[in-house]
């Protein structure tokens, strides 16, 4: 009876994508503020790296020259597939298992895997702390609006009435944000060791 | 039984980690130990009525119940932001005082180090 009951109301498949995105929408809210706090906290803590990386790294490139380091000669080629892997579990959260936290994770460790194949110097857009930072508020922003939205059409439904768009729509947004938010925390734990 | 009682031991060795060692890294992996026993006990109390996993596809039913996986999913993140800020926070008494040893740190900081 409940298993119906959770499909006909929020159309996610998923049980769990229906609690946390249906029912219980504004607590994961909630959630993605204090993940907000925990994350400009970090920042402002490590700055911009650790305060030793920086004669490390110095003294790590002399010994090993980038182009014959295996770490990053794999993990720069491995960082694509994982991010692919990520938007999917993110978007197919309301199907299978997997949702926006998961699916922020992998992306999460797909741009660390970029960040550690950037040969020596080169940085991309992806692993740019400050368009890191950008899309991460961004995306908090729409989620704001999205939740504020959802107060004021108390019935759930995305544009064309169907429920399940909203919960996709709330995953790759979730998604977007915890991926942008601790990935941008695991680059600026790696510092400039790798740039 | 045998599944609570394991449980019970990984959380009382990341309590050994937080309270006996000196290594405020290690205190940091303990307490990361910890969350992970308590989301391992709801996650195993939450499969105590049924055996599925709780995705409605045709023909499928006695799902576990759902409720504590999506609460254990709040957990999950905030044990992540707790390791995050809490490993930020020693590197930044690492790089004031020069040693992971929490007693030592203490001794250099009053030192006016």
């Amino acid at each position: 009876m409940a298993k119906a009951r959770a499909y006909l109301e929020t159309g996610a498949i998923n049980v769990v994508s229906a609690i946390y995105l249906g029912y219980r929408a504004f607590d994961t809210l909630g959630e993605t503020i204090v993940l907000l706090i925990a994350v400009s906290g970090t920042l402002t803590m490590i700055g911009d790296g650790y305060l030793g990386s920086k004669r490390f790294a110095t003294e790590f490139r002399r010994l090993h020259s980038p182009a014959e380091d295996p770490l990053e000669l794999i993990a720069g080629k491995l960082g694509l597939i994982v991010l692919v892997f990520g938007a999917y579990v993110m978007a197919f959260g309301h199907l299978s298992p997997g949702g926006g936290f998961q699916g922020g994770v992998v992306v999460a460790s797909g741009l660390l895997f970029l960040a550690l194949g950037e040969k020596g110097f080169k940085t991309s857009r992806l692993t740019d702390p400050t368009s890191l930072q950008k899309l991460e508020a961004a995306a908090f922003l729409i989620l704001l609006l999205a939740m504020a939205a959802g107060m004021m059409r108390p019935k759930a439904g995305g544009p064309s009435g169907n429920p399940a768009e909203y919960i996709v729509f709330l995953n790759v947004i979730l998604g977007l944000k915890v991926g942008a938010g601790i990935g941008l925390m695991c680059v600026a734990m790696i510092g400039d060791l790798y740039r | 039984m045998t599944a609570r009682i394991l449980m019970a031991g990984i959380f009382l060795v990341g309590m050994w980690g937080v309270v006996a060692d000196k290594n405020m890294m290690r205190k940091v992996f303990g307490l990361t130990i910890i969350t992970s026993a308590v989301v391992l006990l709801f996650v195993v109390e939450g499969g105590s009525v049924g055996t599925a996993a709780p995705i409605m596809e045709a023909g499928v039913y006695n799902i576990v119940d759902p409720v504590p996986q999506a609460l254990m999913l709040t957990a999950i993140v905030i044990g992540v932001c707790v390791t995050a800020l809490a490993l930020a926070l020693v590197c930044r008494i690492y790089a004031a005082t020069g040693t992971l040893d929490i007693e030592e740190a203490a001794k250099r900081m009053g030192d006016g180090h």
